[in-house]
């Protein structure tokens, strides 16, 4: 069987549809494990009691645990609680709950670089811990943690090929479907890696360029 | 213990119908065509069966590889190499099956593979050695009493199945949901995920039978046969699998296979898918 590339034309429309629901999924996802990021470090470099430890399980749960094995239980485990969310939020649940876990390490990580001294001015100017936080500290280590929250955000965007083991129609999971049917393995694989590639790319590009934005002022 | 004295009696019986059939037919492993060299110096018979479809290929409660199929394959692996060990069973999906065989992971396939056009293509089929259709099953108080009625609905069907481009061609206003396994697929079933699922009527003559959350439609569509599955072009091959085959029924196996395997009150509907031919369709 020959390198057919119409069967590739044939096909956009379907790959298209997959396409779209993969950069929804995953930029719901994306947005949501940022702010639980953000909030989750700022409670753990905070120290505040009780939410501290838990959120300690909550981070070593999820890194110690295949990402697969966390999607079949809130998409087939969690109707048996009584909690039975869409194919789609299922999804964007399993992803945020992933990633908001390394994001919070990932921002964590950004704080501590934040220096001792600027704490105890902000606090001697009259600012409450949260305000200290949220104007001073947080913004600061945004900057330094940038590349690493950027980096679990690629990894979430490939991870969302995952969901297609539970069916949600994703542009994988449009590419498997026609292998199954058609056995056009080489072409919906090329197809696939490409289109993964590209959105990759354009990630890494804009993260350079926010990067360059965010540090104007640093630059001599 | 239970085991090894059912595995001991079936060895005994394979033995006995092997002494049986030397008498009657005097030189029946001579009838089998010679093994192509490839297959024989591999010492071993590489065969792709499925893992979720009682009661042609499944696991057993103890996780051994069971089923009617996966006894044709261990037939032929002692036609062959004179020990059913010499069989290299690998669990197949009906997704995954034909990339097993075609990127050589897999001699042969023995995983309910109806024969279609589009898999023609790609692979070479044996004599048909049974037929099979297609089926719905839904919850049992859902309201929908024909496939007509699932326009419009969520259908659920295996990754790779007759049954996922059959509703495609035929019902395309039918919302589809694609699964890797009839755990998963009952399961997203049960949850109300979907409205209704299709599958293999002998799948479902099993399911049907035990669960009586579901029902089925009785509407059968997509008469096909069921053959083996070997690369193109392995023609020597085929024809030592089709001898195989053809064996295999003269010697009556399909039923005592089919006796094995299937559950009780069941057995006829699976016998008669062996030994009776396809009816057109309507």
């Amino acid at each position: 069987m020959d390198f057919d590339v119409h069967y590739i034309y044939a096909q956009l429309p379907a790959l298209a549809r997959g396409l779209l629901v993969t950069l929804e999924v995953s930029g719901i996802s994306i947005v949501i494990s940022i702010l639980a990021g953000m909030a989750g470090a700022a409670i753990k470099t905070m120290r505040v009691p009780l939410l501290t430890p838990l959120l300690n399980g909550y981070v070593e749960f999820i890194r110690n645990t295949p990402l697969l094995a966390q999607m079949f239980f809130i998409y087939f485990g969690l109707p048996s609680i009584g909690l039975s969310l869409s194919l789609f939020w299922s999804g964007v649940l399993t992803l945020s709950l992933w990633a908001s876990a390394y994001q919070i390490e990932n921002i964590r990580g950004g704080l501590v670089t934040v220096r001792a001294g600027l704490h105890n001015a902000a606090l001697a100017l009259g600012m409450r811990p949260w305000q200290y936080m949220r104007l001073i500290a947080m913004p600061l280590a945004l900057r330094v943690s940038q590349a690493a929250i950027l980096n679990t955000s690629i990894s979430l965007l490939k991870n969302s090929c995952f969901l297609q083991a539970v069916g949600l129609a994703e542009i994988t999971y449009v590419a498997m479907d026609r292998i199954a049917m058609d056995f056009r393995t080489l072409e919906m694989m090329l197809v696939l890696g490409v289109t993964y590639l590209l959105l990759v790319l354009f990630m890494s590009l804009f993260s350079a360029w926010l990067e360059h934005r965010l540090h104007k002022p640093f630059r001599m | 213990m239970a085991r090894s004295t059912a595995g001991l009696s079936v060895r005994y019986a394979s033995l006995f119908l092997a002494g049986m059939v030397l008498v009657a037919q005097s030189v029946s492993a001579a009838d089998l065509p010679p093994l192509p060299k490839e297959i024989k110096d591999k010492g071993v018979l590489k065969v792709g069966v499925r893992c979720d479809q009682p009661p042609y290929g499944f696991k057993d409660a103890s996780g051994n590889y069971a089923g009617i199929e996966t006894e044709m394959a261990l037939q032929i692996a002692e036609w062959a190499f004179g020990s059913r060990d010499k069989a290299e069973l690998t669990c197949v999906t009906a997704e995954n099956r034909i990339p097993q065989l075609t990127g050589k992971k897999v001699d042969l396939l023995y995983a309910t593979l109806g024969v279609t056009p589009e898999r023609a293509r790609v692979v070479a089929f044996s004599d048909p050695y049974r037929w099979d259709g297609s089926d719905v099953v839904v919850l049992k108080d859902s309201p929908i009493k024909h496939i007509a009625e699932l326009k419009g609905k969520t259908v659920i069907a295996l990754k790779g199945s007759n049954q996922a481009r059959w509703f495609e061609e035929k019902m395309p206003d039918t919302e589809s949901m694609r699964l890797n396994s009839t755990a998963d697929a009952l399961q997203a079933l049960k949850q109300k995920r979907a409205d209704g699922a299709t599958f293999d009527i002998a799948l479902l003559v099993g399911i049907a039978k035990n669960d009586p959350g579901l029902r089925r439609l009785n509407e059968p569509f997509l008469l096909v046969d069921a053959s083996a599955g070997l690369r193109k072009g392995e023609t020597q091959w085929l024809a030592y699998v089709n001898a195989a085959q053809a064996r295999m029924k003269a010697e009556g196996l399909y039923r005592k296979w089919a006796v094995k395997w299937a559950p009780e009150g069941t057995v006829e509907h699976y016998v008669s898918g062996f030994e009776t031919k396809r009816p057109v369709e309507k």
